[in-house]
């Protein structure tokens, strides 16, 4: 899920323009990843698209991951 | 008729009273009076004047307000995010005499002959709607109509600091400075509209109310630092808000008062909901407990009818014959709720900016390689809306690479979010009975 997640936003990126921090890992915040929140929002979009989800209109208690791995936490629950 | 002025409410605070605070400026009531003064004696503006207001840092507004409301026939709000094409527009088509920026205040045509009565009627508030195609619309508030939902108690204001992330030229960035201004609260503002210093000028100041767009919320809450503002007052508009923000604020605020409110620069404030619940009641629907009247027409479309409404023909067109505004705004009852589904014109909302779908279908037409096109808005749990667009390419055409070009070509020609952010490609687009394209939101 995580490689999948970080093909994303380097296609992302590369599609729109945007400069995507080295090296992203489950620390990376996401608001510092060079993606800003439209392209936080493609990400949730064309993930949806792929997984035919979107976890942050499934959850009980909302959550806005800070982290990349608190993204990818929530992708994975959501997916077993 | 007695018209409220903007300078007789603050002559009512005491004179050291605070009003406004950025990084350099601490302002009272006092200063802020004076200054106002200062500014009408230099600008040579007379009542039957019409000023311009482009793109001034938050200080120089709030005194600009002061100076000239009362004083002049019209004050026009240009947002700093405007094109210099739009703001001639809107300055030619909204009559102005004088034109005002952070830099100069100048005389551009000549006005009329000064009325004898300087008090002939209230001063008009021209805001442009949040139109992004070249055309947005002028609507003529006042100050009573744009302080119709205003809270005035100032025994209860004061105890608030005021946050504003909105452009102050704007009718939700003008609501927050009324809000704070009419109630007695101090307003912070940042001098950077850089998200960073935004955020740490709302905690270093102790901010207790703050109004967002849904999206903005969600941002913050992802950065995290927002929580440590004790926040009061929490005001969400300009877009839907979703059940998720609604029960995310109240998670990480438990003790804040959480407002949606419904407005557009057209109807004004209308209502607000404070139950905590997406929507509004249904029971409000014709009945006389809700805080206007309202009802949903046959075709989902929501009208309301608030006791005081703009001028000008853009309003009287969309009045019905019992004097009824026509939102466009499609909802639906669910249950014991209305909820909002989206613009009756299709139009696109994200995160507050507003896309017109057939702009950027016209822009993706100039690409090589495409045969038609469809623009609408795709729901988003982050950002309310994003743009997606479905493209027919010529026969034989590589539809990987055309993503591409497609994509270059938007970031050239137009802002960042009305660029597609999904794209997806097809033989043949759907028409509905009318021969109208299909815009319904996914």
């Amino acid at each position: 899920m995580k490689e999948k997640i970080i093909n994303i936003i380097t296609e992302i990126a590369s599609d729109s323009g945007w400069e995507i921090v080295a090296n992203l890992n489950d620390d990376t915040v996401l608001l510092e990843s060079g993606l800003d929140s439209l392209g936080f929002a493609i990400l949730v979009a064309r993930l949806e698209e792929e997984l035919l989800l979107d976890p942050f209109t499934m959850m009980d208690e909302p959550v806005y991951p800070r982290t990349l791995g608190e993204f990818v936490k929530i992708y994975e629950n959501c997916s077993s | 008729m007695n018209v409220e002025v903007l300078a007789e409410i603050l002559r009512s605070f005491s004179g050291d009273h605070k009003v406004l605070v950025t990084q350099s400026v601490v302002l009272s009531v006092d200063h802020l009076l004076k200054d106002a003064e200062d500014l009408y004696q230099r600008s040579s503006v007379t009542s039957s004047s019409r000023i311009a207001l482009s793109g001034l840092p938050l200080c120089d507004f709030i005194t600009s307000l002061v100076a000239f409301d009362g004083k002049v026939e019209a004050m026009l709000f240009l947002p700093a995010s405007l094109d210099k094409a739009a703001t001639f527009r809107l300055i030619v088509s909204a009559g102005c005499t004088h034109y005002m920026d952070s830099e100069k205040i100048v005389e551009v045509s000549k006005g009329q002959e000064e009325c004898s009565s300087s008090d002939a009627g209230a001063t008009q508030w021209l805001l442009a709607t949040s139109g992004t195609t070249g055309r947005p619309k002028l609507i003529g508030h006042t100050l009573s109509s744009l302080s119709r939902t205003v809270k005035r108690d100032p025994d209860k204001g004061s105890g608030f600091i005021w946050g504003l992330l909105y452009d102050p030229g704007r009718f939700a960035g003008i609501q927050v400075v009324l809000q704070a201004l009419l109630s007695g609260s101090l307003l912070h503002v940042s001098e950077s509209v850089d998200f960073e210093s935004q955020i740490e000028g709302l905690v270093q100041n102790r901010v207790n109310a703050l109004s967002a767009t849904p999206s903005l919320w969600r941002k913050l809450l992802m950065d995290g630092r927002i929580t440590g503002c004790s926040l009061r007052q929490i005001t969400l508009g300009g877009e839907i808000a979703d059940q998720q923000i609604l029960d995310g604020l109240k998670r990480h605020f438990s003790g804040a008062r959480i407002v949606h409110i419904y407005a557009s620069t057209e109807a004004g404030s209308a209502f607000s909901v404070h139950d905590g619940r997406a929507g509004f009641p249904a029971i409000w629907i014709k009945n006389e407990c809700a805080p206007v009247p309202m009802s949903i027409r046959d075709d989902g479309h929501l009208l309301v009818k608030p006791s005081i409404l703009p001028d000008g023909l853009e309003i009287e067109q969309r009045l019905d014959s019992d004097g009824y505004l026509d939102t466009e705004d499609i909802v639906r009852v669910e249950g014991d709720r209305v909820k909002f589904l989206g613009r009756a014109s299709g139009a696109i909302n994200v995160g507050g900016n507003k896309v017109t779908p057939e702009y950027i279908e016209n822009h993706i037409r100039e690409v090589d390689g495409v045969l038609d096109v469809r623009v609408f808005g795709k729901k988003s749990s982050m950002i309310g809306q994003i743009v997606a667009a479905e493209i027919v390419p010529h026969p034989g055409r590589e539809v990987k690479q055309l993503r591409l070009e497609i994509l270059r070509y938007c970031q050239l020609k137009m802002e960042n979010w009305q660029a597609p952010g999904i794209i997806s490609f097809t033989d043949e687009l759907k028409e509905n009975s009318a021969g109208k394209r299909e815009r319904s939101t996914l």
